[in-house]
């Protein structure tokens, strides 16, 4: 009893920490524009649209990410194997990852705006000092608490993959968890907001991203301003809950029915988010309505 | 008719060509044999169990709903993230618990890593919708189909003008769960198989007992599985040249060239996974 109990707050930190990495990694590809919408930054400049958004699409977010928490992963791996206190070693360990992803960040924004030179768009030093240590600091978290939940994982609840391999699996779970709930948001819902609210941004008006801000021009630390609202929990909470219902169908359900407890319930949890997705698409339809072309609206309103 | 004298390229079915589907056949006969000659019928066995894994995740890709960048600005229905990437992800995540599972004998391990990928999968699409639906105010609208095969949705209507459609309709929610499923599940069947042939080979080897070697014998079967996962995803990112809607897309239909393909290519990849220790034995 006192093992499952102990299981069940594991889980329950494990998730908590999967929460806050999710959270963060999204915050921190949206700050540096790494994820998709990054075509659009790319793009603009290209479009005629000169701006002064950060610009770091190193890779996708999930190899990007595999390669930093598996960093830091083999890194605290590393130090344990020294007999360094676990906590210290992480944090050593997350800290240097940390280092190359600033390096990565900083190459990528100089190289990636030096080949937009022929479009006229500066590469904008304050940009890189003010918004490379912000990216970093985001992904400090977010590789910090992916690494601790990895070894949570190995040293309390007994997965037999060593740290780095499974900070592997778990960075890159991470990025693909941030990229595919954070990026819509920051991508449509921040970059055009200018747009219709409700509606996809027609592909005609792509490159024409949002530029100013309520002073000045709009910079990178504001877009992380706006994602921390919303695409960055929502990320947080999709990452969380992959690995909470992970641990939880496995720590709590695996002794019964000869581990066919875990499975079962693995199947519930599946067919109970299906059961979600469909009454939000079904209330969507119902309470949005169809499309409507903007000017028709305006000629019914007047 | 491409400059290089390829296949026309179609929106639907593009089956094998003859010479691929010769050459493939050949490069599997070849693996299979040399796999034979390497460490007889257990060889022979583990690489027709790697193949079938990479099989099931060449295949399992083609079920996940990618939009790639498009999506991500509302611009056409799916994930807004990469082929490789998201499946990856979700076919990880069923290697994790999988893996996790693997004690308890090959079923159960198996299904544990089918639902591992699938649960990723389900949680992640029904995030992805309720970003759309709550962040932005968007309903879902296939760029693809009229309707949706399983519930009857009509899309047209909700389809903003000059997009190829949003959102993650509920066939593609299903497909995604099944691709996860699917990767998951031929994830796990890979690394097993790995881990069979390194337990058996690596005492022997390094003069240890098999407990002294579990770690070096999981990690490296655990190395491989994440690499022949890449390896497929990489392959079917080409054949449906990098979105897909899921089942419903007329680009589903290019799977059986991807299976071909993965098999190829796992087949071979599972000759030098196996072969290994054989190479480290020759030193």
């Amino acid at each position: 009893m006192e093992e499952i109990i102990f299981g069940i707050g594991i889980t329950a930190l494990a998730g908590a920490l999967a929460t806050i990495a999710g959270a963060a990694e999204d915050t921190e590809s949206d700050i540096g524009s790494q994820g998709d919408p990054n075509s659009q930054v790319q793009l603009a400049p290209q479009m005629g649209y000169v701006h002064r958004i950060f610009n770091k699409a190193i890779a996708g977010e999930p190899p990007a990410y595999g390669l930093w928490v598996a960093l830091g992963a083999g890194l605290a791996w590393a130090f344990m194997a020294m007999q360094m206190n676990p906590i210290l070693a992480i944090v050593l360990g997350s800290a240097l990852a940390v280092f190359v992803q600033g390096v990565y960040a900083t190459t990528a924004y100089l190289g990636r705006t030096a080949s937009l030179a022929k479009f006229e768009q500066p590469v904008y030093i304050d940009i890189l000092k003010s918004m490379t240590t912000v990216t970093m600091a985001h992904a400090f978290v977010a590789v910090f608490a992916t690494v601790t939940m990895c070894h949570l994982i190995i040293s309390a609840l007994g997965h037999p993959f060593p740290l780095p391999l499974l900070g592997l699996i778990w960075g890159i779970a991470l990025g693909a968890a941030g990229s595919a709930t954070g990026n819509p948001f920051y991508g449509k819902e921040r970059q055009y907001q200018h747009q219709k609210f409700g509606a996809g941004v027609p592909i005609s008006a792509s490159g024409n991203i949002v530029r100013y801000a309520e002073a000045g021009e709009r910079n990178s630390l504001d877009n992380g301003f706006f994602s921390a609202k919303l695409g960055g929990p929502a990320s947080g909470i999709c990452f969380g809950l992959i690995v909470f219902f992970e641990l939880w169908r496995t720590v709590i359900f695996e002794p019964l029915a000869a581990g066919w407890g875990a499975i079962i319930i693995g199947v519930v949890a599946i067919l109970i988010f299906a059961i979600i997705d469909r009454y939000i698409e079904v209330w969507a339809r119902k309470t949005f309505g169809p499309y409507v072309v903007p000017g028709a609206t305006e000629e019914v309103s007047s | 008719m491409s400059a290089l004298g390829g296949p026309a390229k179609t929106a639907g079915v593009q089956p094998p060509t003859g010479m691929g589907l010769v050459i493939s056949i050949v490069l599997i006969i070849i693996a299979f044999a040399l796999a034979y000659f390497l460490l007889q019928i257990a060889g022979l066995l583990a690489v027709v169990g790697i193949t079938v894994g990479g099989i099931l995740i060449g295949f399992g890709v083609h079920f996940v709903p990618v939009g790639g960048a498009p999506a991500a600005m509302g611009q056409s229905p799916g994930i807004a993230t990469g082929v490789p990437m998201l499946a990856s992800g979700a076919g990880l995540a069923g290697l994790f618990a999988g893996a996790w599972a693997a004690p308890l004998g090959l079923p159960i391990a198996l299904a544990s890593g089918a639902i591992g990928g699938g649960l990723l999968m389900a949680i992640t699409c029904t995030m992805v919708n309720i970003i759309y639906i709550f962040g932005m105010g968007i309903p879902a609208a296939s760029g693809k189909v009229d309707k949706d095969p399983i519930t009857g949705d009509t899309f047209p209507e909700y389809k903003t003008q000059g997009t190829e459609g949003h959102g993650l309709p509920f066939i593609s929610w299903v497909g995604g769960v099944i691709g996860g499923a699917l990767g998951g599940l031929g994830g796990t069947l890979i690394y097993l198989e790995l881990l069979d042939i390194y337990q058996a080979q690596m005492p022997a080897l390094l003069s240890a007992t098999v407990e002294q070697i579990a770690p070096i014998a999981i990690s490296l079967a655990g190395v491989f599985a994440i690499g022949m996962f890449l390896v497929n995803a990489v392959l079917v990112a080409y054949n449906i040249g990098g979105t897909i809607e899921g089942p419903h897309d007329p680009k589903f239909k290019r799977a059986p060239r991807a299976i071909i393909a993965s098999a190829a290519a796992s087949a071979i990849a599972g000759v030098f996974a196996i072969g290994l220790l054989e190479l480290v034995g020759v030193f």
